[in-house]
């Protein structure tokens, strides 16, 4: 019965939405296709009806309007990187598509015409710059080709991103949407006030229209149109890629959690540049397209309501979700040009016909942003998710899946644990000495020092408050110590940063399990092996063999850790682990952990949380590490789980170690005793 | 006028407008010192109750500034005016609450601040299509009464304004720190899950945290209209934003660095004005709300930091 309502439980809530879309699947001909092959045709179809689209329609002006959405659907992608994937809010975002814009516009328009001189005349040779005859003496005339400048422009603008963005690194959230947003603001004034370079509010004039082959594009919206959906069809694939790879892993893993990204190996400022960077990189591509097609620059085309507007597209076709954004920015953009001008001539019918003044003189197409404010409103309140969702529910679990019988006995193989050089097989592989820290007036930790030798297993037990989760934090590089030395096979890491002492081999489990909630178990475990992996943005991009190599390895690495907990975790692989128990969430960080092939494992309290059967096959587990040459350090409470698994014991009272020995002789130490029982007991 | 009579005909002026700033970051400060949460509706209650300032005085029967009031006529329809401006003010930010926040409220991330930016837009897009585009005409009824200072012009309306916001201000420092609900209020700004658990109704410390910042937005919007002679859609994007780094540059959270921080803003854009360019006015604003929040992220007077621990 019991095991019927967890059943309930488990199955992914639909709501009214979810029930109409199912229904909708499979009253259509797609039930038809067969499941794997079904994204393939989708693409298919639409690759074709969007190729065709110009050929059928023929209508100038809503080629142009289709253009148009196509360029707002690549700023939207570009965006998606730094708020979806990322989780970095940027509401400055068309500060880096000005910057696109312009750098185009001023290398390939008359703006600047500096005076000729001998300095020009390999960029003449090149055909970046002619040389114009004036009257008052010969200018350079700039006439960098679209094509060139596109990829320059997003150069560009990824340095500005990198540039935006570092200020912001240390900010959370909405500091970060501010500071940007300050951004935002400066690029277009700066344009409005630097007439020199940008010709001010006027705007740059005649810039000139992209050639190919000799043949110019000039106003004919068609080819602007082909660009817009090769550059789309582009930047649907970069984004793709990135985001099933050790990139976008990372990416998402600093949105979840910041604190846990970094402990698993994440290195929090080069990621959060990076993706500054590409989403700055994809505004600037388009911004060249953009001002290609207008053939014009103006201040005012990139002031904060446009950054909102791009944000109200992400936020409508769902925030994280590639095909989401697209679509979401292609239907705002249809809405805006084409229905909403149908449907305020179609108000001013009715308003002629029933004779009422006022429906004849609305007009709904000045009134987009106020349905820009109700999406964002309603989206936030009713389907945060948007349109389509980043992550689809895994299918429920059936009853024979959901059972986990207790195993005892633990496991005899793992290939995923780091191994000690022979030289540090004979000193301590941790050495802490004098550590001391401080939190105002609170020492939290006072003058503490241990060794926990290779290959051994030392509990680390005391009061609540007494010190032992900062301790690991200090160790782990989450906090910097005051004073003393932390020396892990014979090597400094005090005060390095947590990504850097993953690096070197020490892993973690939080006390109130910091895993990323609405990632899979899967994706939680391979982000424990980004330290241990080398693809980076260009490798997931192209897809080379050596990054699908890895890829591969990783995930069968992952499946391999995973199923250390026999099948508690296997059938769970695909499911966001917010949705797991308790213990199981616990099960998938000490297999994150063990993904980054620590030498060094640190466990904070386990076994919390688990009843005694499965704190017995937790503990089982703990020790077949051991045996296979992990030295691990663990918080615990139970001293069943310390007595069986410790070698050594120490006792942290109020940030000072009061005690350590064996389980045996702490057992006894009047110290310890008065610590947890106050003096009566000991003196007893 | 000479160089130091132009300076403190500036210093005067930025008062003025420091005054003013000074109200509507107080309404940043309480919501943000409760909730975490930057209130972009904040900016647009601001402008939307210049336009309700704007009606109650027309209730009165004056418009333009070709009536001019005095004595207690005077005090009494200003009075009049910034009573109801302030309540229906505070009013609108207690619905925003109800109906657009609270739904959100434990929800992780950024959901609740892009709401309200949408509730902002939706409220702009409501003026400007019920009230069109073009600027109005604010009435005042003060009269132009005028001393000179050393050289430079302090009218009646600037006196009034410093006036108002004084006292506005001494009474928020007296309800926050001599009232049982402002003891609630600034417990829950320490821990909100701490107060609950002591038996403070964190609901209702939020909905008078919502009341008072957009009431003061509400006192802020008239002294606006007073000071400008006019209002539009559009006045609050830039207001809101000077005033929102206000509050960053005193320590969001910091009743007193709101007031302060909105002094310092106010004589900023108007020495700045002076002393610079206006066009640069704004980069410099800005400049200043990156580089608090990048280096000084506690501001003059706050406490809490806007990093993440």
């Amino acid at each position: 019965m019991v095991k019927l309502r967890e059943a309930e439980a488990a199955r992914p809530r639909s709501g009214m939405m979810g029930d109409t879309f199912a229904l909708l699947r499979r009253a259509s001909p797609v039930a038809w296709v067969a499941p794997h092959l079904r994204s393939r045709l989708l693409v298919a179809i639409v690759t074709v009806a969007a190729v065709l689209f110009p050929i059928v329609i023929r209508n100038d002006a809503d080629i142009d309007s289709a253009a148009n959405a196509l360029t707002f659907a690549a700023l939207a992608l570009g965006l998606n990187i730094v708020v979806g994937f990322a989780g970095l809010l940027d509401l400055g975002y068309a500060a880096f598509f000005a910057i696109g814009a312009y750098a185009y516009g001023v290398a390939a328009s008359w703006q600047l015409a500096p005076a000729w001189s001998g300095f020009w005349e390999p960029f003449q040779w090149l055909g970046l710059v002619s040389r114009f005859h004036d009257t008052g003496g010969d200018v350079v005339h700039f006439q960098v080709s679209f094509w060139l400048m596109m990829p320059i422009a997003a150069a560009i603008t990824a340095c500005f991103g990198v540039l935006f963005g570092a200020p912001t690194l240390r900010l959370k959230g909405d500091y970060l949407a501010i500071v940007t947003l300050g951004f935002g603001e400066i690029v277009p004034i700066v344009a409005r006030n630097t007439p020199s370079i940008t010709n001010g509010a006027m705007g740059l004039n005649g810039v000139a229209a992209p050639q190919l082959f000799g043949w110019s594009f000039g106003v004919n919206a068609t080819p602007y149109y082909y660009v817009g959906l090769a550059l789309v069809a582009f930047l649907i694939l970069v984004s793709h890629r990135l985001k099933l790879s050790r990139i976008g892993r990372a990416w998402m893993a600093i949105r979840e959690d910041e604190i846990a990204a970094a402990a698993m190996g994440v290195d929090r400022v080069k990621l959060k540049l990076l993706a500054f960077a590409t989403g700055a990189a994809f505004a600037g591509a388009t911004g060249t397209l953009f001002v290609a097609k207008l053939q014009t620059a103006t201040p005012e085309m990139f002031m904060f309501p446009v950054s909102v507007m791009i944000l109200v597209m992400i936020v409508f076709g769902g925030i994280g979700s590639v095909w989401g954004v697209v679509i979401g920015a292609i239907i705002l953009q249809i809405l805006q040009s084409w229905f909403l001008e149908d449907l305020s001539q179609w108000l001013h019918a009715l308003g002629r016909l029933i004779d009422v003044d006022w429906l004849q003189h609305v007009e709904l197409s000045s009134s987009i942003e106020l349905i820009f404010g109700l999406i964002l409103v309603i989206m936030m309140l009713y389907r945060r998710e948007g349109l389509i969702p980043a992550t689809r529910p895994a299918p429920p679990l059936s009853l024979a899946e959901q059972s986990a019988q207790v195993g005892r006995g633990g496991f005899d193989r793992l290939s995923s644990i780091g191994l000690l050089d022979r030289a540090v097989e004979q000193g301590p592989l941790l050495d802490v000495s004098g550590l001391t820290i401080s939190f105002g007036g609170l020492v939290a930790l006072r003058s503490v020092s241990l060794q926990v030798p290779a290959h051994g297993v030392v509990a680390v037990i005391g009061p609540n408050g007494s010190g032992k989760s900062t301790l690991f934090n200090v160790v782990t590089g989450l906090l910097a110590p005051d004073e003393g030395h932390i020396r892990f096979a014979g090597e400094e890491i005090a005060r390095r940063p947590p990504h850097a002492v993953l690096e070197r081999g020490i892993a973690r489990t939080f006390q109130n399990i910091r895993l990323f909630p609405n990632l899979s178990v899967l994706e939680n475990v391979m982000i424990g092996m980004h330290a241990r992996m080398h693809t980076g943005a260009v490798g997931a991009v192209l897809r080379l063999p050596g990054s699908q190599r890895e890829e591969a390895a990783a995930r069968e690495r992952a499946m391999e850790i995973i199923s250390i907990f026999g099948n508690r975790l296997v059938p769970r692989a695909d499911h966001i682990v917010g949705g797991l128990s308790y213990a199981n969430r616990r099960r998938v960080e000490i297999a994150r952990a063990l993904a980054s092939q620590p030498k060094l494992l640190l466990l904070d309290e386990p076994t919390a949380g688990m009843n005694p059967a499965e704190t017995l096959e937790l503990a089982d587990q703990i020790k077949s590490l051991n045996k296979l040459g992990l030295t691990i350090v663990l918080i615990e409470h139970k001293l069943d789980v310390v007595v069986s698994l410790a070698d050594n014991v120490i006792v942290l009272d109020h940030g000072e170690k009061i005690a350590e020995g064996t389980p045996a002789e702490v057992r006894r130490d009047e110290n310890v005793i008065r610590a947890y029982l106050g003096r009566s007991a000991a003196v007893a | 006028m000479s160089f130091d009579a132009v300076l403190l005909q500036q210093i005067i002026n930025g008062l003025s407008l420091g005054a003013m700033y000074a109200l509507l970051a107080l309404g940043f400060t309480l919501v943000y010192g409760i909730l975490e949460l930057i209130n972009f509706a904040h900016f647009n209650v601001f402008m939307l109750a210049s336009f309700i300032g704007m009606g109650a005085l027309e209730l009165l029967g004056l418009s333009g500034q070709s009536t001019i009031l005095g004595g207690s006529a005077l005090a009494g329809a200003l009075a009049f005016a910034f009573i109801v401006t302030m309540i229906a003010a505070g009013v609108i930010g207690v619905l925003i609450e109800r109906i657009a926040l609270r739904p959100l409220r434990g929800v992780r991330g950024t959901a609740a601040m892009i709401t309200t930016i949408g509730v902002s837009y939706i409220l702009f897009n409501v003026v400007l299509l019920v009230f069109g585009a073009e600027s109005k005409n604010f009435p005042n009824p003060m009269p132009t009464v005028s001393w000179q200072v050393g050289g430079a012009t302090l009218h009646l309306r600037e006196v009034l304004i410093w006036i108002v916001a004084l006292v506005l201000m001494a009474a928020l420092h007296l309800f926050v720190n001599r009232t049982r609900l402002g003891k609630a209020m600034r417990a829950t700004a320490q821990d909100a899950e701490a107060a609950r658990m002591m038996g403070i109704n964190v609901d209702r410390v939020i909905v008078t945290a919502f009341f008072l910042g957009s009431a003061l937005a509400g006192a802020a919007a008239l002294i606006f209209g007073l000071y400008y002679n006019f209002t539009s859609f559009i006045i609050g994007y830039t207001a809101g934003l000077r005033a929102f780094t206000a509050a960053v540059l005193g320590g969001i959270g910091s009743v007193t660095g709101a007031m302060v921080g909105g002094v310092i803003i106010g004589l900023i854009e108007s020495l700045g004005g002076q002393l610079i360019a206006v066009r640069w006015t704004d980069v410099i604003i800005f400049s200043i709300l990156v580089l608090v929040l990048v280096f000084a992220p506690t501001g003059l007077f706050g406490r809490a930091t806007p990093t993440k621990s």
